[in-house]
């Protein structure tokens, strides 16, 4: 009797930790994090060059408007998940007619940063040519390092205090 | 001569029973001077600090939300009567670690919370384990002894964290790691994740932000604690909390069942610090956790909770008195004298104040029972003979 509860509590509990570990694992795709840079910026590849920018550019990522770019410009924003999906209103030339265009694309999970060109993305280049990792500047070294204040007791004025 | 005793014995208790009659009222109001007290310095501080019941209503509902949950997992080991677990940091300092990873591995919004519960789970079990068994060698000075095992596992926290992630635990982020290239940052962002149980489902009445989810989530942790009350382990719980020598001879392992209850604190104060952070949006590395536990009691102590008997009721008064007073005292303070540091001074001084009187009164109140049992068992005794 005791070896059979035994039995079912053992795989009870290897069940427990199988499911938590299948949600751990699900969380771990469904909730990476990306931080989405758009460009709007001249652009060459292959061969293939884009030298004017549009006028300028509205970027709506789930209907909220993330980044206004005028030509040379660079907006951002933050994205969930690998399936990307904005929706960009596009000015050519100043008073000119805006023009609607909706993209979905893939975004690479190993990628923190992800750089969109987007003129090059409108005019159908390759995914080599419109996205790009975004790799940040590295941070200058410097002589001070951060602070650390782990002193919960107070006792730092104490130590001055004793030693006088 | 048995018909004189038994009517001796019978005004005997007569006069115990009309004294407690009398005395009722009075005990009320004895047990409960502390929500009484609050509820009196809320009700002259309000008017003072010139605060709008729709902002007032606004920041209960954010602080209930941020707080419950965590007020919540002190529950269980009031019940095994191991009376206000302050290793509930334990649990804290787990989840701590969770979000670090989380932040690290860049994972957002509400998968985000999920996994760092899930790390948290395993730390938090450990670590509930470590404490339990200690706990179950300090019987009778519990609460001391896990105030005490909480700064002994901050230590071993700040170790890791300061020392350990960056060198030795895989650290990628310099938004997370410390410039040197190893020990992690004093803030770290959650911005990523900032609010969204509580945006999830929420609802605005009249500027009145109301958290749907994350008040589906605590009153989920509630209707557990009552189904859990009524399930054999926690009617053991409950065997062991009012005796354990009579658990132990009912075939009760007491001393099982107080990891237990130490363990599942742990943990559910590991899930209720992920909450608690969400709201706030960042993670102060290394004291986040620091103050937690002292806040989270004095909270319950201020529902009208004790040391040995809590419920659900107790954490949402306490929740919305001490919280009222969070917001309140300040900007009174300031009213009054000038100087806003003096409500500072005074909403922090009033936490601990309120857990010494509860600690008082438990033991005054217990002291007194011991000798009101001690002066009826003589006057049975003296009516026998």
């Amino acid at each position: 009797m005791k070896n059979k509860i035994t039995k079912r509590m053992l795989l009870f509990r290897c069940g427990t930790i199988a499911l938590l570990l299948l949600i751990a694992g699900l969380m771990f795709i469904v909730g990476r994090g990306h931080t989405v840079y758009f460009d709007n910026k001249k652009v060459s590849y292959d061969g293939k060059s884009i030298d004017t920018p549009p006028y300028r550019i509205d970027v709506y990522v789930n209907d909220e408007r993330v980044a206004k770019l005028s030509a040379g410009d660079r907006g951002m924003c933050s994205w969930m998940g690998q399936d990307f999906r904005m929706r960009m209103e596009i000015t050519k030339e100043k008073g000119g007619k805006k023009q609607i265009a909706n993209v979905a694309l893939k975004i690479p999970y190993n990628m923190d940063g992800i750089v969109l060109n987007l003129p090059a993305l409108l005019a159908g280049f390759p995914q080599d040519g419109y996205l790009t990792e975004f790799v940040p500047a590295p941070a200058e070294v410097t002589a001070e390092d951060e602070e650390i204040v782990t002193d919960e007791f107070g006792l730092e004025g104490l130590d001055d205090g004793m030693e006088e | 001569m048995s018909n004189e005793n038994a009517t001796t014995k019978g005004n005997v208790l007569q006069t115990g029973q009309q004294k407690k009659k009398g005395n009722s009222l009075l005990n009320l109001l004895a047990s409960n001077t502390v929500p009484i007290m609050f509820i009196i310095i809320c009700a002259v501080c309000i008017p003072i600090s010139g605060f709008s019941p729709a902002y007032l209503i606004n920041e209960i509902l954010t602080r209930m939300g941020r707080n419950t949950f965590l007020i919540l997992a002190l529950l269980i080991p009031i019940m095994a009567g191991m009376g206000l677990n302050f290793g509930m940091t334990l649990g804290a300092m787990a989840a701590e670690i969770g979000l670090i990873f989380v932040s690290d591995w860049q994972i957002y919004g509400i998968p985000g919370m999920v996994l760092a519960m899930i790390i948290s789970i395993p730390i938090s079990m450990l670590l509930g384990l470590i404490c339990g068994k200690i706990l179950n060698a300090a019987k009778g000075r519990e609460m001391v002894a896990s105030y005490i095992i909480s700064f002994f596992i901050n230590g071993i926290y700040q170790l890791i964290v300061l020392y350990m992630m960056g060198s030795i635990i895989p650290i990628k982020h310099t938004t997370v790691k410390l410039p040197r290239g190893y020990g992690i940052r004093n803030t770290v962002s959650l911005l990523n994740m900032r609010q969204k149980l509580d945006d999830l489902l929420a609802i605005n009445v009249k500027g009145v932000k109301i958290p749907v989810a994350t008040f589906i989530v605590i009153g989920l942790l509630c209707l557990f604690i009552v189904w859990f009350r009524k399930t054999k382990l926690g009617q053991d719980m409950r065997a062991v909390g009012q005796d354990m020598e009579v658990a132990r001879d009912a075939g009760i392992d007491v001393e099982r069942t107080r990891i237990i209850s130490i363990l599942m604190s742990t943990v559910i104060a590991g899930f209720g610090m992920v909450i608690y952070l969400q709201n706030m949006g960042n993670l102060s590395t290394y004291s986040s956790h620091s103050q937690i536990g002292m806040f989270a009691i004095a909270a319950l102590l201020v529902g009208g909770a004790s040391v040995d008997k809590a419920s659900i009721g107790n954490v949402f008064l306490g929740v919305t008195l001490f919280h009222l007073m969070f917001i309140v005292a300040p900007s009174a303070g300031a009213k009054i004298t000038g100087d806003s540091m003096i409500g500072e001074y005074f909403r922090v001084f009033v936490s601990y104040a309120v857990i010494t009187i509860a600690l008082i009164m438990y033991e005054t109140k217990k002291r007194r029972e011991k000798s009101q049992m001690a002066e009826l068992l003589a006057a049975e005794q003296e009516a026998d003979a």
